[in-house]
């Protein structure tokens, strides 16, 4: 168990690259980042923001360096992290027809935890109920989800990690579908659970909603950690625009 | 297994090999259809069908050889598409079409060698001539196939609703994916002798799509697909015998009808005005 302050997440002269890929994507990134941490990854499309997220909770593989994630090596251990760590994807797209409801997508984020030849039980049913009554979306658990507005699936999605009950949310573009208001509204929850002392690490272009709390820029540009500090939520879109360039989409 | 309620050897034994056979096909279908890779089924009966062929040709057991073949393919299939860098469902089109030539190879040669009725089973299938072990092998991958899908059902529906979201939260994706294709290996290649390899793809296809018509819930589909394929492939069996005409091509024509049926009632498609416009 890490003790609150402890580091959650440490990451040492990582490189990360894609099967047949010419050179890394990440390249001698190291970091480390607390429990109870709220962290946003910036910086140009392409910068590795993605693949940083995806190293960490171990579905990419490094080609060199140290990932240890909960006191976990995730070479070794990548599952068991997982069952711990929430990961919202970006760009998803579930067909209309899909048989699946709300309900059952925000439970799917229980199972791993549950583990083979078991049925979720009264426990795992009441931490999807509270995940739901949280992001307020009761009244859409019987909804198909491949019938609900973008927002609302990306609602459900971020439901699904929460209802596992994490010590890390790794979130990737999680605002891209919501407005402005539903923006402050999950980034408030967001803001609190890592006052719990769940880390949050979120990859983001929207910084117009962000929690009222001290925000840890790490700004990614090819490959590499260009800014690594902590700010007020106020400055961290200009802070990513100088790494950025300035040039939107760089 | 069935002859307290159907006294008639030959009888009897057709409608369990169908039942058997349609059950086993129909609950993995559901799988296969829900992945929206519907090639899996198609590749893993034509290996099947290329394993018989092969075995029928060298004189060894055909319903063995068709299980081999669907097993090597499925532990191929990964490897490959992972060393080639490709996507499953490109690999799958090149073993597809790979074991339909080898097929097609072995069959035309048996009948250039004069064993050309024996391979025609393999083609449209024969429920009449059958060994009792064939069925219960049969009775065997069925029950199997309702156990797995039983014991593993949320990693299943996981896996079916979003492969990254199931390996996100923990779900040993990779071992489960080559269980199941190992599962539809068995099943498709034991149904072979008895639907035929150009019909299988039928029960592993047809009865989950049907069944989608009218299900909202993946549980319901697993419990209205093997019973629609259950029922009209019993049907078809008693059928086929008593007007005798083929079995296995009548129950697909039955099964197909079934589902253009489904496709223009479901309720699916029907827009409720009551709440308002």
């Amino acid at each position: 168990m890490v003790s609150s302050g402890e580091s959650v997440i440490r990451l040492k002269n990582i490189y990360t690259a894609y099967e047949g890929a010419e050179y890394p994507v990440i390249k001698d990134v190291s970091i480390e980042i607390k429990r109870g941490e709220f962290a946003i990854i910036g910086g140009p499309n392409g910068a590795g923001k993605t693949t940083l997220l995806e190293t960490i909770n171990g579905m990419l593989k490094t080609t060199h360096g140290e990932v240890t994630v909960l006191d976990m090596d995730v070479g070794s251990r990548g599952r068991d992290i997982r069952k711990k760590v929430g990961y919202v994807i970006q760009n998803f797209s579930f067909d209309p027809m899909t048989p699946f409801s709300a309900e059952e997508v925000v439970l799917m984020g229980r199972y791993g935890l549950i583990g083979p030849f078991k049925k979720p039980n009264e426990e795992d049913y009441k931490k999807v109920s509270d995940a739901m009554k949280l992001l307020r979306i009761t009244d859409i658990a019987k909804n198909p989800i491949g019938k609900l507005s973008g927002g609302q699936q990306q609602k459900v999605l971020i439901a699904q990690c929460i209802a596992k009950d994490p010590d890390i949310l790794l979130l990737d573009e999680p605002f891209s579908n919501l407005d402005l208001l539903t923006r402050e509204f999950v980034s408030n929850i967001l803001g609190d659970l890592a006052k719990s002392g769940c880390t949050i690490v979120i990859v983001s272009h929207a910084f117009d909603a962000l929690p009222d709390t001290g925000i840890r820029i790490i700004a990614m540009n090819d490959g590499r950690i260009a800014l690594d500090e902590t700010c007020d939520p106020g400055e961290v879109e200009n802070k990513i625009r100088l790494v950025s360039g300035g040039i939107p989409g760089a | 297994m069935l002859e307290f309620i159907i006294s008639n050897n030959i009888v009897c034994h057709a409608v369990e090999a169908m039942l058997f056979a349609s059950l086993s096909c129909s609950i993995l279908g559901v799988i296969v259809t829900q992945f929206n890779v519907s090639s899996i089924g198609f590749t893993m009966a034509h290996a099947a069908f290329a394993g018989a062929a092969i075995g029928m040709f060298l004189g060894v057991n055909a319903t063995a050889a068709a299980v081999v073949a669907g097993i090597l393919v499925a532990i191929l299939l990964g490897p490959v598409a992972e060393y080639s860098r490709m996507s499953t469902d490109s690999i799958l089109g090149v073993f597809f079409g790979m074991t339909m030539a080898i097929a097609i190879f072995f069959i035309a040669y048996m009948q250039y060698l004069g064993k050309g009725m024996s391979a025609s089973a393999l083609l449209f299938g024969d429920v009449v001539s059958l060994y009792r072990e064939e069925i219960y092998a049969l009775a065997l991958i069925s029950i199997i196939s309702i156990i797995f899908v039983y014991l593993f059902y949320k990693e299943i529906s996981s896996l079916i609703f979003n492969r990254k979201i199931a390996e996100a939260s923990g779900i040993s994706v990779k071992p489960l994916y080559f269980a199941i294709l190992f599962m539809i290996a068995i099943a498709v290649s034991l149904s072979l002798n008895i639907v035929g390899g150009l019909l299988l793809f039928v029960w592993l296809v047809t009865p989950a799509a049907t069944a989608y018509q009218f299900c909202n819930s993946l549980k319901s589909m697993f419990i209205l697909a093997p019973a629609i394929a259950g029922v009209i492939s019993i049907a078809g069996a008693l059928a086929g015998l008593a007007w005798s005409v083929p079995v296995a091509p009548l129950t697909a024509i039955m099964i197909t009808s079934v589902f253009v049926v489904a496709v223009i009632i479901s309720p699916k498609r029907k827009i409720s005005y009551s709440k308002g416009y």
